[in-house]
């Protein structure tokens, strides 16, 4: 680990004008499980660590706010499964978060963090996508609004600029019914980074949203609004032809967790199985 | 005593984090030492220069090969090929070319970032097929090994081993096929740790090993001291499993130490102990002949055993995993050869089955193959060929010493073999020999103190497989004293006697019968001590102790030893003093959308003559089988074209974690008291991995109807075989 300077601001103002000091050398820590691990293995070298944790406005908290619920940059993944609202109306992302590291991560770790590490293969990015999730984005200048799907750029990258920050995630309140689920495939059933994951959100009104993770350079999203997938009196051929012309937006690539062929080959058959248990929930909602 | 589930020594201490590893031993005034290494596989070094590193506040020494004593010493359990630092060229991903000395960490750190290497990438040795090419790079200097006519090749060792005739052989059937077992490592929790001090015109190392005597005998020889002044401080190593039998960095820091006056302590990374100690991986070529009952009539074996760049105990894991490569099976013919294969690849060391995970591989799995031909039961083939009990199965060698069926038939029991299987099952059950410890010598000092406690002076190393209790069991049943009162001391050379190593499963039968005979030793003293003070025979130890030693104190010493004699011209050394045999079944569900694997239920069952401690064996047994699921299921080291390791570490290797678990467990024994330890007892703790691959591969293949050669049974290998079936 290389020396640095550690802050841990007390309000946003503070953490924006530590932001706008250091800029690039500078590295915002939440929950740090991604962060310490390269601060060790030397991959990260800020100058500055600014910790997130003791900043007022950051505090961890989900609220409903109209038809949005609006959870905090330091909110810990195991404080989303504990959110009984977020249970009821956002089931797969329950499931989505479930599957970051461990139980001891999970203490940890933020959905924020998850989200701004930009990992192509974020657990959390499919069903936040595929919910329509928002971003608010701060800095001494102002704020804004940012849609999760334009948030990610490419592998560690994201819409952030220099001094901005993100302060909360947005999840809009949907009025109709919805079936949703998320799956992955991994290596073994502990621990692991995705070799694919992918969530279905499947609405009443028969829009299906797919969103996907490890098998591109950052996670996307993509919709039937045809209604096929949805139909439940469609046959499984023409489901097959709408998902494998959803799926040319996908691009997997080979490594050590799966080849290109394989993960091709996964997204068939993944998309299959959420769209299926998806609708099974709808209909049983 | 013998016989009951005694709670682990220390066992409380691993998992509260409270037990003392090398890495929570801190000296005053230490130095803190980081390698440098090569972003590559095989490369010619062609400048280092140490000027910018050196300028870094805390940095006391930097040494290269240029500044140690020439020629570099170099070292090795059996043959003396690594150099303590590489000299001209590195041979393998992750070699140091230089180690940097620290005031702190981090200094260390920053400046081993800083020295520069000026190198070139060389072509590398990373396959079997590279290594037998003969345009290939010698891994191996051939004026390291002058007198060897293989010297311009990579083949280390050719083994020829059999009987009978082969060519001669009749078979009704001619099953013929390729296995591979790939490159794994060890993984124990604890990285490989190293701290080295000046003490008293010699060195004390403490360091993470199975082996302290070998430690003490390889520096000794790298410095030119007598062995009294190489101490080798041993503490109870966080798993071993084989990989740290033989020394690494221990003559590194014990040379800095001496340099620098100071202690020097060495820590390696996770990443850095993936890149010293794995098992060898393998190529199997099988020829074997069947009549249509069943009966093998001939096994005709050709295997390359891909080493590493140094042939650290490898040569010894072929030699004597191939000599059982036919199994625990009777088998009229056999030619087996082998071919050890030196490369620019992490050396490959001992690991827990020692060679017999591999061989077993491609033994089962031919006789699976043979019984699905013949539409035979795959159990009932098994049975007909197993070897019974006092036949010499390896002519002119220790015969069978248990009732192995007994083990099969417990295991197809427990599996439920034959009853009727869901769709997307499939059972499958194998089996595996490992010939136990050969030649080799355990010396016990066991002090009865007049309170009448005692204290057990023992060599063998507990790494976790629970050796400081079971020592303690036998110590408290001889003298017939409460365990609570017996301390078992380990693991420092200027302490205890010598042992060996802890290795082979050889614990519980060699020290075990070296403690109780120290035991024996102080009963008869005792006896004597009683007639000479004329006390009634049953007088107890506590009073006879008092009466003895009221007034000045004093104890009883009591010395035991068991060795096993080199035997001339026998190929492995020595006879094996037993057989470590075990059958492992298996149920599985295969997904056939992914290829996943779900293990439902899994059942090893170990022949341990007598289980001292039925907790333990469990344990083990059960430890071993995950283990074995390891590189049944999933780990596997990657290279790339320029031989380095492209899942390093423990983000992209994985092992089995407790989601990974069978839904249901069984680890189940069979004790017919017919072993050389105490109370006829056999070596424990390696069996439950060495079937574990070709048991649940056969499962798979009753699941899916697609057979498998290659390991690990990763989701994406299943579903490609059976995309192949589906065409």
């Amino acid at each position: 680990m290389q020396p640095f300077a550690y802050a841990r601001p007390a309000t946003l103002a503070d953490a924006f004008a530590l932001l706008d000091e250091h800029g690039p050398d500078a590295c915002l820590l939440a929950g740090g499980t991604d962060v310490v691990v390269g601060l060790r293995n030397r991959t990260l070298r800020p100058e500055m660590v600014i910790d997130l944790k003791q900043v007022a406005e950051l505090q961890p908290a989900i609220s409903e706010e109209g038809s949005w619920l609006t959870i905090t940059a330091t909110t810990a993944l195991a404080g989303i499964d504990e959110d009984q609202r977020i249970h009821a109306r956002f089931p797969a992302l329950i499931e989505a978060a479930a599957t970051v590291g461990s139980a001891q991560i999970r203490n940890r770790a933020t959905l924020t963090g998850n989200i701004c590490h930009a990992s192509p293969a974020a657990d959390t990015a499919p069903a936040l996508l595929a919910y329509g999730a928002r971003v608010n984005v701060a800095s001494a200048r102002g704020t804004r609004r940012v849609d999760l799907d334009e948030f990610f750029v490419g592998p560690g990258k994201t819409v952030l600029q220099r001094g901005e920050l993100v302060t909360a995630i947005d999840l809009p309140i949907a009025a109709e019914r919805r079936g949703a689920a998320f799956a992955r495939i991994t290596r073994r059933r502990g621990v692991d980074l995705a070799t694919i994951s992918i969530c279905c959100v499947v609405e009443s009104a028969g829009r299906t949203v797919l969103a996907y993770g490890a098998v591109g350079p950052r996670p996307f999203m993509v919709a039937d609004e045809s209604g096929l997938l949805a139909d439940p009196a469609a046959r499984d051929g023409a489901k097959d032809e709408v998902l494998r012309q959803l799926l040319t937006k996908a691009s997997p690539i080979s490594d050590v967790r799966g080849s290109r062929e394989y993960r091709e080959a996964m997204l068939l058959v993944m998309s299959r199985r959420a769209l299926r248990a998806s609708l099974e929930r709808l209909r049983a909602a | 005593m013998i016989g009951t589930s005694q709670p682990r020594a220390g066992g409380l201490a691993r998992v509260t984090g409270r037990q003392q590893f090398i890495a929570d031993i801190n000296l005053d005034h230490t130095l803190h030492v980081k390698l440098v290494h090569l972003d590559c596989g095989h490369a010619r070094i062609v400048a280092i220069d140490t000027a910018a590193a050196s300028e870094v506040y805390g940095v006391v020494a930097i040494l290269t090969a240029a500044d140690l004593p020439q020629p570099v010493p170099r070292f090795g359990p059996v043959h003396d090929d690594r150099p303590i630092l590489a000299v001209g060229e590195t041979k393998y991903h992750g070699q140091p070319v230089a180690a940097v000395a620290a005031e702190t960490k981090e200094a260390a750190e920053a400046a081993a970032e800083l020295v520069r290497v000026e190198y070139e990438a060389l072509p590398g040795v990373y396959t079997v097929a590279a290594a037998l090419d003969p345009d290939a790079p010698l891994v191996l200097e051939p004026g390291l090994r002058p007198d060897d006519p293989l010297r311009h090749s990579n083949v280390l060792r050719e083994l020829n081993y059999g009987w009978g005739d082969v060519e001669a052989a009749k078979a009704d059937l001619v099953v013929e096929n390729s296995y591979a077992f790939p490159m794994v490592t060890h993984f124990a929790i604890e990285p490989h740790a190293f701290i080295a001090a000046p003490d008293d015109g010699g060195v004390v190392i403490w360091t993470a090993t199975q082996n302290p005597f070998q430690t003490q005998r390889i520096i000794a020889r790298v410095l030119g001291l007598p062995l009294a002044r190489v101490r080798v401080i041993a503490p109870d190593p966080g798993g071993a499993f084989g990989g740290k039998q033989h020394p690494k960095y221990e003559p590194l820091v014990a040379l800095l130490a001496l340099r620098t006056g100071r202690p020097v302590r060495l820590l390696l990374t996770l990443e850095e102990t993936f890149q010293e100690v794995r098992r060898t991986s393998c190529e199997i070529h099988v020829r074997t002949g069947f009549q249509a009952d069943g009966t093998i009539s001939f096994q005709d074996i050709q295997s390359d055993f891909l080493l590493g760049a140094y042939a650290d105990v490898a040569e010894r894991v072929i030699t004597k995993a191939n000599y059982l490569a036919c199994g625990p099976y009777r088998v009229p013919d056999a030619r087996i050869t082998v071919r050890a294969l030196l490369s620019h690849t992490t050396p490959s060391t001992a690991f827990r089955g020692f060679g017999t995970p591999q061989v077993s591989w491609a033994h089962e799995s031919q006789l699976d193959d043979a019984a699905r031909r013949l539409g035979l039961d795959r159990v009932d083939i098994r049975l007909r060929n197993l070897a019974r009990k006092g036949e010499a199965f390896v002519p002119g060698d220790t015969p069978c010493d248990g009732d192995w069926a007994e083990s099969v038939r417990k295991a197809a029991g427990a599996i439920e073999w034959g009853s009727p299987i869901a769709a997307g099952r499939g059972r499958g059950l194998a089996v595996a020999i490992k010939a136990s410890a050969t030649t080799g010598a355990s010396y016990s000092i066991v002090r009865l103190h007049w309170d009448g406690s005692a204290t057990v002076l023992a060599g063998t190393s507990d790494m976790g497989q629970g050796a400081r209790t079971v020592l303690a069991q036998v110590a408290a049943h001889e003298l017939g004293i409460p365990i609570d009162s017996i301390k078992v001391v380990m693991g420092d050379t200027a302490a205890v006697p010598f042992d060996l190593q802890t290795s082979a499963s050889r614990s519980t039968v060699f020290m075990g019968q070296a403690v109780a005979r120290a035991c024996r030793d102080i009963n008869a003293q005792l006896r004597q001590m009683a007639a000479d003070l004329g006390l009634v025979a049953n007088v107890s130890v506590v009073e006879l102790l008092r009466a003895r030693f009221s007034e000045v104190r004093g104890e009883v010493i009591g010395v035991g030893s068991y060795r096993s004699e080199h035997q001339p011209g026998h190929p492995l050394g020595g006879s094996p003093s037993f057989y470590e045999f075990s059958c492992t079944a298996s149920e599985v569900e295969v997904d056939e959308g992914t290829g996943e694997i779900l293990l439902v239920r899994h059942v090893t069952v170990a022949d341990v003559g007598k289980a001292l401690n039925p907790q333990h064996v469990e344990m083990q047994d059960e430890g071993a089988a995950v283990m074995g699921l390891g590189h049944t299921l999933m780990e596997h080291i990657l290279l790339d074209d320029s031989g380095r390791i492209r899942n390093l570490g423990a983000l992209d290797y994985r092992i089995p974690t407790t989601k990974d678990l069978p839904l249901e467990m069984l680890a189940l024994v069979v004790e017919n008291a017919d072993g050389p330890g105490p109370y006829g007892s056999k070596g424990a703790g390696e069996g439950g991995l060495m079937a574990t691959a070709p048991a649940v591969a056969s499962a798979v293949t009753e699941a899916t109807g697609v057979v498998i050669r290659d390991l690990p049974l990763t989701p994406e290998r299943v579903w490609r075989a059976i995309q192949s079936r589906d065409l």
